[in-house]
């Protein structure tokens, strides 16, 4: 019986003793610290925005966007190009039929083209937004912190610029929005919309560097130069001529640009962020990336598509566009790839492809070969030209009234597509105001074709019901001048969104 | 190799010596011991010779013995062996009772085990032999059709692959997979666990049963158990293998090449190929691509023990090529499994198991030989690849793709398992810790090297790629440790059994690798990464981990065996969540009724068992919310491109809103059940209602784009329902010929509450960008979604007088305006059938009679559809498949079959591409022959089976693709789409066990 209970005790104090080691031990894990956990390799919202570094990752974050699928491939393609006079679908039949609707005018708020143009536009904002209510708490250099918030603020004005273009009073989201206020926006009207463009541009303005004033690994950033030059178009949607001409004339007196010799090196590597380019996202194709990071879609979806296979073959030049070119002029062929012409590098010949109707592809978007797939595409999508700048300055004197200089202007860029050849675009010499218009309208088009121009200009002169119901039936003016807003976009809000006329 | 080990054992096994001396003789009779009736054709052995007899038609034996004083071992088929010590006796009257009933059974539940008539949760229960004869490597493959309540399918036919397992329907939106709980270690990925390891695989199904896993069990929880060791006189040692072949269960049938080339001058109106005739048969692009396939299998395990100690060890191989050229899967498993008594009152033990891996990956090329043009043959004159760039336009050359993409392969490594303690004190307590691993650790290795077939097929520089573990399939290192505390106590008429247990568990995954071009050779022994080009290197690294810490409490309580309760209870904090939301609770409690000894009960003489129960609790789905999702994280690799080199800049940035008040999702459950039985426990049924109701599904609420943030917030919002029935029923006798019948239904309804705040309906699953699934309200989730096939126009007056979608021409589909509004448009899409089965059931049968053993598994389901996805995409001109030799054109104005096209208005997204999926299956079919003991004793083999097997041999399916199962892991709403995946084969076995 003693026994038993000695053996009894022992058994007692050994299993105890063990229990409570193990208890203890148990009790170091127990804490809360054991339960927090972080994302790895990624900084967190509460650890961002504390040194210069994430001012500079912030703001390029913002030229990252630029590059996306949304704002440089269908979405933008589409409705620039596609949608306009200048160019058809493209590719394949049945390829792409949300494409197909844009080019005929059967798209409605669902059309993955335009809804992805708003999301892409409206992303791009909030990394601005983002960037400019954050930078300014940032301990850095004074200046590099003013430029930084530059470059932001033209970035988000250039995207409401496109935005307004399009869809006329749209939401103006200037700040990241609270959870509560993500239903109820409403369209601020267009008027308000370029006043607030304008503002962010002459800040810019203020803030920025010229090209050559940046260090030469800063070049491709916005500059002082590129912001006149979307301010003077903002002026020009609103008519307002003489400050057209004050921002234009900026640019041209700035020394920073001239005209390159040969119109077709704008669009090969050569031309890349050259004298005469104002503004241009830059890309690179990573060696060694199926799909690197610094690549865009843009080339691949407007590439050759069969033999050679470069891409998807879509924004095919129309022949409405063929037709515009006065004869012998060398844009035509530096504009578009024909079937049976060597390509730019003289490669290789392109092929019939039976399965694309009348074959033709954008040269400005072909890029030589590269390293990665085709979607690892190289070419920096080109924005904003000087000769642009030269043509909305013409344009601008004419319409007030001086037409000596909008011919100087206009001779200018006629004179260097002209080359050597001097029996091809003759100087242009009226003096009619209407006339030269005309002049200065054509010009514009075969200058800036398949440079996603067009339908922008078209909209800023009141055209687009005269041209576009011309070639396409189906165009209805008093609804396509503006594309629909995302139908989800309406019915999330429930109708605090109020669409479009017609849609 | 596999072969060769099994005939090395064989051999061994006929050299054993004979030996044989004769001595006393019995005499004896054995009984029923419930009835006492006569048993006829008992076998009778002397252990430890080879002497062995039988019963004759009265039950009556004699027996001569060799050794002094023999024990005598009866052993006759649904009855439980009885061993007698004979002790100088010359006669003998034996009773033997039939087996336990499936009530009389202990299952394993969460943190112990209970008497299956104590449970008060619905708890199935699947014994290892039951799953061990599908030829799989993945146990969750066997489980298909042996559980009420749960659906499974094969995930794909991919060698070693899994299965999707859905329990009592699809609970959310999400991640709707059960938990896996192996010998305690809770994990998500069972794949490592050989078969014919397992002891028991349970399926706890209801919130009583699961609640005891918390924020983890509103999906269901599976319990597998692996054999531990037995104490037994000596060891016993089990050999088994099995040799088979593999084939695609069907082929699709496509046009040949001649009538590909008479379709394709009907779609270019033009005589593109002159003669369509002359081109015959062509190439069967299926035939290139599938091989017959064989699989194996060898297992040696030992298992043995004694008062002090027990233990398992097992080692299996498993080897799989698969049905598509180049594709295999092998593994190799040990297990140790022990358990010893250190003393009177602690016990110590571990099963432990380590698995390696390697997978050969296949490229995808189902897609591609669907899609090849027979016109073509694999290769040209001169035996180079032929170039199948049809017009210009990209197709790949599936044969090509073989070759070249092939190399390409994964080995593994998995150490799993768990060491325990118990002790025992006072009189009532029992101390438990546990601690469990799970170390998994990857080396992918993929080799391309330089090729050119087309200028769309074609790879510019060879490329290897390395990986230690992917963000997809991380290398892994988590543990877990459990203490538990039960008390057990037992006064007149009542029982109580209380846990208390506190836990805490870490996962870790972790991944790195890189890749290189240009590499001077292709030879294995060359290829490395360091002898690549160092310019073209790229690499990627990252991890990610989680923790939670759980209390768990559950008591269970009877009253005269008849009134039953059970209250469980779990809190677990999840560092998913933020430290305000971090805690959850989880209860649940049930109640049973025991009702066989009431009275009015036992005055029903074919009913011997009756019970009723009902439970109702609240269970967690965490796994819903993966990852980081309170977290705002920062995106880098955002790169701003800058300077004259075009140097990539830093870019980083946030871009999208978290939700910082995030959850788990919440299901309440409600159970009844009612387990009977009939004819002295012949025939076992058991019948359950559930009704699942999930709340607080995660979901991304659409917010507008203009917010400009790049993901939806997700939150706690949808709900879903779930009800339905699990009905099983057994029918079981012994004898001398035993036999079995089940039968097993499980009719479920699922349906859609509540989506998210401003959010009616969830486009899924985009085909040519047009959404074929559509969630919403009211219906299954992930219903098919589209326009209606109304008839073909056969006249341009009629295509005038219809509603269009506009350029329709003659031949062209008619789709209907269903809301009658004489528009066509999208608003015309409809319903178009759901993808969830509304009922899944199987039968089994089987029949021992003198060493013969046959079994039959068929399964299916129905009332469900299928979306033959695959056939929708033509950015090419791809071959068509068989039916559109029926196609309309002016001689032939069929009122089903289009006009031939090439994607377009034919190709929206319509019912034209949904199809039943009802199938049913003969899942297995065995035959098998154990030798009598007489002849396989005097080997010294105690048993001697000889089986063959076939399985997936006959499918009755309505489908046209490969197989109408279509799962998906990864979320509910994009379900039942045939794109073309690696499809499942049918296969023949033959196999043979001895144990000795």
């Amino acid at each position: 019986m003693k026994n038993i209970t000695r053996s009894t005790d022992i058994k007692m104090t050994t299993g105890w003793r063990m229990i409570m080691a193990l208890l203890v031990l148990t009790a170091v894990s127990c804490s809360e610290d054991f339960l927090e956990r972080k994302p790895k390799g990624q900084l967190t919202y509460d650890t961002f925005f504390e040194t210069p570094d994430h001012a500079v990752w912030a703001t390029n974050a913002v030229y990252q966007q630029y590059r996306s699928w949304e704002m440089c491939a269908f979405p933008w393609i589409g409705i620039t190009d596609i949608i306009s006079d200048d160019a058809d679908k493209g590719s394949t039949p049945n390829d792409a039929l949300y494409v197909l609707e844009l080019d005929e005018f059967t798209f409605d708020g669902t059309n993955a083209a335009i809804t992805g143009a708003w999301l892409g536009h409206y992303q791009a904002i909030f990394r601005a937004n983002l960037a400019i209510d954050n930078i300014p708490g940032i301990e850095m250099d004074s200046t590099l912190r003013a430029r930084l918030i530059g470059e932001c603020r033209f970035l988000r004005a250039y995207a409401y610029f496109r935005l307004v273009q399009w869809y006329g009073d749209v939401p103006l989201i200037t700040t990241i929005l609270n959870d509560d206020q993500y239903y109820n926006q409403e369209r601020t009207s267009k008027e308000l919309v370029y006043d607030f463009i304008e503002t962010d541009l002459l800040a810019a303005i203020e803030a920025l560097p010229e090209k050559d004033e940046y260090a030469s690994a800063d070049l491709g950033r916005v500059t002082k130069g590129a912001a006149r030059g979307i301010l003077a178009k903002l002026y020009a949607v609103q008519h307002d001529f003489p400050k057209v001409i004050e921002q234009c004339d900026a640019i041209i007196n700035s020394g920073e640009y001239s005209l390159l010799a040969r119109y077709a090196d704008n669009f090969l590597p050569v031309g890349e962020h050259g004298d005469e380019s104002i503004f241009e996202i830059s890309a690179v194709a990573s060696q060694a990336a199926i799909v690197g990071p610094g690549a865009t879609p843009f080339n691949m979806i407007q590439g050759v598509r069969g033999v050679p296979n470069l891409g998807w073959g879509f924004n095919r030049p129309s022949d409405d566009l063929v037709s515009e070119y006065e004869a012998g002029d060398p844009r035509r062929q530096a504009t578009i790839i024909y079937v049976g012409e060597v390509l730019p590098d003289g490669s290789t010949i392109v092929e019939d492809n039976p399965e694309v109707l009348n074959e033709r592809y954008n040269q400005k978007a072909w890029v030589p070969a590269h390293s990665g797939l085709q979607d690892n595409g190289p070419g920096n999508i080109r924005i904003l030209r000087y000769s642009d700048i030269l043509l909305l300055g013409a344009e601008a004197y004419n319409e007030e009234n001086n037409p000596v200089k909008a011919l100087e202007y206009l001779n200018m860029v006629r004179t260097r597509a002209r080359g050597s050849n001097n029996f091809i675009l003759p100087n242009v010499t009226t003096v009619d105001k209407s006339e030269l218009r005309e002049s200065i309208y054509h010009e514009r088009r075969v200058e800036l074709a398949m440079e996603q121009n067009r339908w922008f200009d078209l909209a800023r002169w009141g055209r687009l019901a005269e041209v576009m119901s011309l070639v396409q039936p189906n165009f209805v003016a008093s609804k396509h001048v503006l594309l629909p807003l995302p139908q989800s976009e309406v019915d999330l809000t429930g109708g605090t969104l109020v669409q479009n006329n017609g849609y | 190799m596999q072969m060769k080990t099994l005939r090395i054992l064989l051999y061994s096994l006929l050299w054993l010596p004979f030996t044989s001396i004769a001595q006393t003789t019995v005499t004896g009779l054995v009984l029923d011991a419930n009835s006492n009736e006569p048993l006829i054709g008992v076998t009778i052995l002397e252990a430890q010779t080879d002497h062995g007899t039988l019963t004759d038609l009265d039950g009556r034996f004699t027996f001569v013995v060799s050794s002094a004083d023999p024990t005598l071992i009866f052993r006759y088929t649904g009855y439980s062996t009885v061993e007698i010590k004979l002790d100088g006796r010359d006669q003998l009257e034996v009773k033997m009772a039939e087996e336990a009933t499936l009530f009389d059974q202990i299952v394993v539940v969460g943190y112990g085990t209970q008497k299956k008539s104590d449970l008060t949760g619905a708890v199935s229960s699947v014994k290892g032999k039951d799953i061990a004869r599908i030829p799989t490597a993945n146990v969750e493959q066997a489980l298909q059709g042996k559980v009420s309540g749960v659906y499974v399918a094969p995930s794909s036919g991919t060698p070693g692959a899994g299965a999707v397992i859905r329990i009592r329907g699809t609970g959310t939106l999400n991640n709707a997979n059960p938990l896996y709980v192996i010998d305690g270690m809770i994990t998500y990925d069972a794949s490592n666990v050989n078969p014919e390891d397992v002891e028991s695989i349970e399926v706890l199904k209801d919130a009583s049963a699961a609640a005891i896993y918390g924020s983890r069990g509103a999906n269901g929880v599976i319990l597998i158990t692996t054999k531990g060791g037995k104490t037994r006189d000596k060891a016993s040692i089990t050999a088994s293998g099995y040799y088979g072949v593999q084939q695609v269960t069907k082929q699709i049938d496509l046009l040949n090449a001649a009538e590909f080339a008479s379709a394709y001058n009907d779609l270019r109106g033009q005589q593109f190929f002159p003669n369509p005739d002359s081109l015959g048969e062509g190439t069967n692009w299926q035939d290139e691509i599938f091989r017959m396939a064989p699989i194996s299998n060898v297992s040696l395990s030992a298992n043995g023990g004694s008062e002090q100690y027990q233990f398992n060890f097992s080692a299996n191989y498993f080897s799989q090529d698969g049905i598509i050229e180049n594709s295999h899967y092998d593994r190799l498993t040990f297990r140790i499994n022990g358990e010893y008594k250190l003393n009177s009152y602690m016990t110590i033990g571990h099963n432990l198991s380590n698995s390696s891996t390697r997978e050969d990956v296949a490229p995808g090329v189902v897609n591609t030989a669907y899609r090849m043009p027979p016109v073509y043959a694999p290769r040209d004159s001169t035996g180079d690849f032929s170039d199948p760039t049809f017009f210009g336009l990209a197709i790949a050359n599936p044969a090509a793709d073989l070759y070249y993409k092939s190399d390409n392969h994964t080995t593994g490594s998995r150490l799993f398992g768990n060491l325990y303690g118990e002790i025992k004190f006072l009189k009532n307590f029992k101390f438990r810790t546990n601690f469990g691993i799970d170390k998994i650790s990857w080396q992918s290795e993929y080799f391309e090297p330089k090729f050119e077939v087309s200028a769309s097929q074609l790879n510019l520089n060879d490329r290897l790629s390395v990986s230690n573990g992917t963000e997809g399939k991380p290398n892994r290192n988590d543990w877990i440790w459990e203490q538990t505390l039960t008390y057990d106590h037992t006064w007149n008429e009542h029982h109580i059994t209380a846990l208390g247990g506190y836990t805490a568990e870490e996962r870790n995954g972790f991944w790195l690798g890189g890749s290189r071009e240009n590499f001077p050779g292709t030879a294995d022994e060359i290829l490395y990464l360091s002898a690549g080009n160092d310019t073209t290197q790229m690499n990627f690294q990252g991890a990610n981990d989680e923790a939670l810490t759980s209390l768990l409490f559950r008591v269970n309580y009877t009253f005269k065996n008849k009134y039953l309760l059970t209250v469980s209870m779990r809190s677990d904090k999840s560092s998913r969540f933020t430290k305000a939301n971090r805690t959850g609770n989880f209860p649940s409690a049930s109640v049973g009724w025991n009702m066989t000894d009431e009275s009015f009960v036992q005055g029903l003489n074919f009913l011997d068992r009756l019970k009723l129960r009902a439970s109702y609790g609240v269970l967690g789905n965490q796994a819903s919310a993966s990852g980081y999702p309170s977290t705002g994280a920062v995106s880098s690799a955002l790169y701003g491109i800058f300077g004259p080199d075009e140097s990539l800049n830093q870019g980083a940035t946030l871009l999208s809103l978290s939700n910082a008040n995030l959850q788990w999702e919440t299901s309440r459950q409600a159970d009844i059940g009612v387990e009977m039985g009939f004819f002295d426990g012949r025939l076992a049924m058991e019948v359950d209602w559930y009704n699942r109701e999930t709340y607080d599904i995660i979901a991304a609420v659409p917010i507008p784009d203009y917010v400009g943030s790049q993901a939806d917030p997700v939150v706690n919002t949808a709900q879903v329902n779930n009800q339905g029935w699990d009905i099983s029923a057994n029918w079981r006798q012994g004898g001398t010929v035993a036999y079995n019948f089940g039968v097993i239904v499980s009719p479920v309804t699922n349906s859609v509450e509540k989506l998210a705040e401003g959010r009616s309906e969830i486009f899924a699953a985009f085909l040519q960008g047009e959404p074929a699934s559509h969630t919403i309200v009211g219906l299954p989730i992930g219903s098919f979604y589209g326009y209606k096939v109304g008839g073909i126009f056969q006249t341009q007056e009629e295509i005038d007088g219809s509603p269009t979608l506009g350029g329709e021409k003659p031949g062209d589909i008619r789709y209907e305006d269903t809301n009658l509004d004489g528009i066509l448009n999208g608003d015309d899409r409809v319903y178009l059938g759901s993808p969830i089965p509304k009922i899944t059931y199987s039968f089994t049968a089987g029949v021992e009679w003198n060493g013969f053993d046959f079994n039959a598994d068929i399964l299916g389901a129905g009332g469900h559809y299928v979306f033959n996805a695959k056939e929708t995409f033509r950015f090419s001109v791809y071959n068509w498949e068989q039916h559109v030799e029926d196609r309309w054109t002016l001689e032939n104005p069929s009122q089903t079959e289009p006009r031939i096209t090439n994607g377009g208005h034919n190709y929206k997204v319509s019912d034209r591409f949904i199809e039943k999926g009802d199938f049913i299956r003969l899942r297995s079919l065995s035959l098998g022959y154990t030798i009598p003991t007489g002849v396989s004793s005097k080997a010294k083999i105690d048993r001697l089976r000889v089986y063959v097997t076939g399985t997936n041999i006959w499918t009755s399916q309505e489908y046209s693709g490969y197989s109408p199962e279509f799962p998906n892991a990864g979320n509910t709403y994009e379900v039942g789409f045939d794109f073309g995946g690696y499809p499942i084969a049918k296969s023949w076995q033959a196999g043979i066990e001895i144990q000795f």
